[in-house]
């Protein structure tokens, strides 16, 4: 299978089960697999009509949900995130991240599910 | 009919939707956002010797050319001698050219354009004229058309009477998906207005109103049936007011917008009504509306108060059609709407 199968396929998965989960038709509307310059690489999964509400409500789900989505398209991220709109209830984006050593130390500075207004982590592992 | 159609800008995008059909009265586009800008997004920035090729063409076909520039904000900008002097250049630019009508949203440069310049000049959907008194306040400005605000496409008793006040030529914009009554609608129109204007512009990664518009809708589907869109059916219904008709979606491939344009023309579309709103586009990967199956709404919203929570009709009109695609492998299925949630 090729990675755009693959990315295909994954995209509705999860697509679908965050649908049978909360009962509306969330959209994800583009999955796409990333490799920076700096040595990170994983996905990005833009959403629209995910709200921080349902990350708060149902953070362990959709974690697990992320979990299986990763596992589908061989990352192991070691950050799972949610982009904001800062100051709103809209996501933007889940991630699953597989970080690069200098960009762990940026990350492994903050603290607490927000280290900037526009993230909202599910899962950090800590080296 | 005279439909006015978009058109992305460049001019071999012009030969293939002139070539794609002939139901088509006039096309618009965007001008230089270095002079003014535009209420929405745009594929393209003609200069003026790429508007000068594009309209000799147009004329040659027949079909008139409409330069938009109605941004609705501007900054000030035009009220400074400056500002004055360039906007004047460009006008005059223009006129040379013989482009045949300008589309502005501020009543400056309404009242500017008709003084000065021989150009027809048309009062933008963005200038929201939604009255009789606005719209005389701006025919004695000197506006030549009047495109009404879209809020109320099917509030028949404003739209009767702005025609009863008016002798200038209305125009009517018909597959605007925007939402009924949008509290994003001027904040929104500004922020394109300076995104694709002449500057400083603003380095914005997420456009809050659009994301908040999809989200809406995701939520509550109801709000796209609500939207004041007119059916290519329901055109018949609106030429005691009016027989020119816009079609919206300047950022559309040809071939969207030629499907648009003979839907239009035919007053017929057997589809999803998706396919031809301009607006929220994306969604038309996530709802099926089959259009025919809204036969005989236009009836009910005719004598509509407006007061969803008395009524009820589209919530319940979208429950019974709105269908949503769903993934199973690779390719997609429809699942009615209510099913959203329940495990298959």
């Amino acid at each position: 299978m090729t990675l755009t199968e693959q990315l295909l396929i994954s995209r509705g998965e999860l697509e679908n089960k965050l649908r049978n989960m909360l009962g509306k038709p969330i959209f994800l509307i583009e999955m796409d697999g990333f490799a920076l310059p700096c040595g990170c690489s994983g996905a990005t999964i833009n959403t629209r009509g995910l709200q921080v509400d349902d990350l708060e409500v149902f953070e362990e789900y959709i974690l697990k949900y992320l979990t299986d989505t990763a596992q589908s398209l061989g990352i192991d991220p070691s950050f799972v995130f949610a982009r904001l709109i800062p100051g709103t209830s809209e996501i933007a984006s889940l991630n699953l991240r597989m970080l690069c050593n200098h960009c762990y130390m940026d990350f492994a500075r903050g603290s607490g599910k927000q280290p900037r207004p526009d993230i909202y982590i599910l899962r950090f592992n800590r080296k | 009919m005279k439909l006015y159609v978009p058109h992305v800008g460049h001019l071999e995008g012009l030969e293939m939707l002139l070539a794609g059909s002939g139901n088509i009265y006039g096309v618009y586009m965007a001008g230089s956002p270095e002079y003014i800008g535009t209420g929405r997004t745009n594929l393209s920035a003609p200069k003026l010797e790429d508007i000068a090729v594009q309209t000799e063409y147009a004329h040659e076909k027949g079909v008139k050319l409409e330069i938009v520039l109605n941004s609705s904000c501007m900054g000030g900008q035009h009220l400074t001698p400056e500002g004055y002097r360039s906007i004047d250049w460009y006008f005059n630019r223009l006129n040379d050219i013989g482009i045949d009508s300008i589309t502005v949203a501020d009543p400056y440069l309404v009242e500017m354009l008709a003084r000065d310049y021989d150009m027809e000049v048309v009062v933008s959907v963005l200038s929201f004229v939604d009255s009789p008194q606005k719209a005389e306040f701006y025919e004695d400005l000197g506006a030549d058309t009047i495109v009404i605000d879209s809020a109320i496409n099917r509030h028949f008793d404003k739209l009767e009477a702005i025609k009863e006040s008016v002798s200038c030529e209305l125009k009517l914009l018909v597959n605007e998906g925007c939402l009924y009554q949008c509290p994003f609608r001027y904040a929104h129109f500004n922020f394109f207005s300076h995104a694709n204007g002449p500057g400083p512009k603003p380095n914005v990664t997420d456009d809050y109103y659009y994301y908040k518009c999809l989200s809406l809708r995701i939520q509550n589907p109801e709000l796209i049936i609500k939207s004041p869109w007119i059916r290519p059916e329901d055109l018949k219904e609106y030429k005691h007011i009016t027989d020119i008709f816009k079609i919206g979606g300047r950022t559309h491939f040809v071939n969207w917008t030629l499907n648009v344009v003979n839907a239009y023309a035919n007053e017929s579309y057997d589809g999803n009504l998706m396919d031809l709103l301009d607006c929220p586009k994306d969604l038309m990967d996530l709802f099926y509306i089959p259009n025919k199956e809204l036969d005989g709404a236009l009836a009910q919203w005719k004598q509509c108060e407006k007061v969803c929570k008395r009524c009820g009709y589209c919530k319940r009109l979208t429950e019974k059609i709105t269908q949503v695609y769903s993934t199973e492998g690779t390719g997609q299925v429809l699942k009615p709407l209510h099913t959203m949630g329940k495990q298959q």
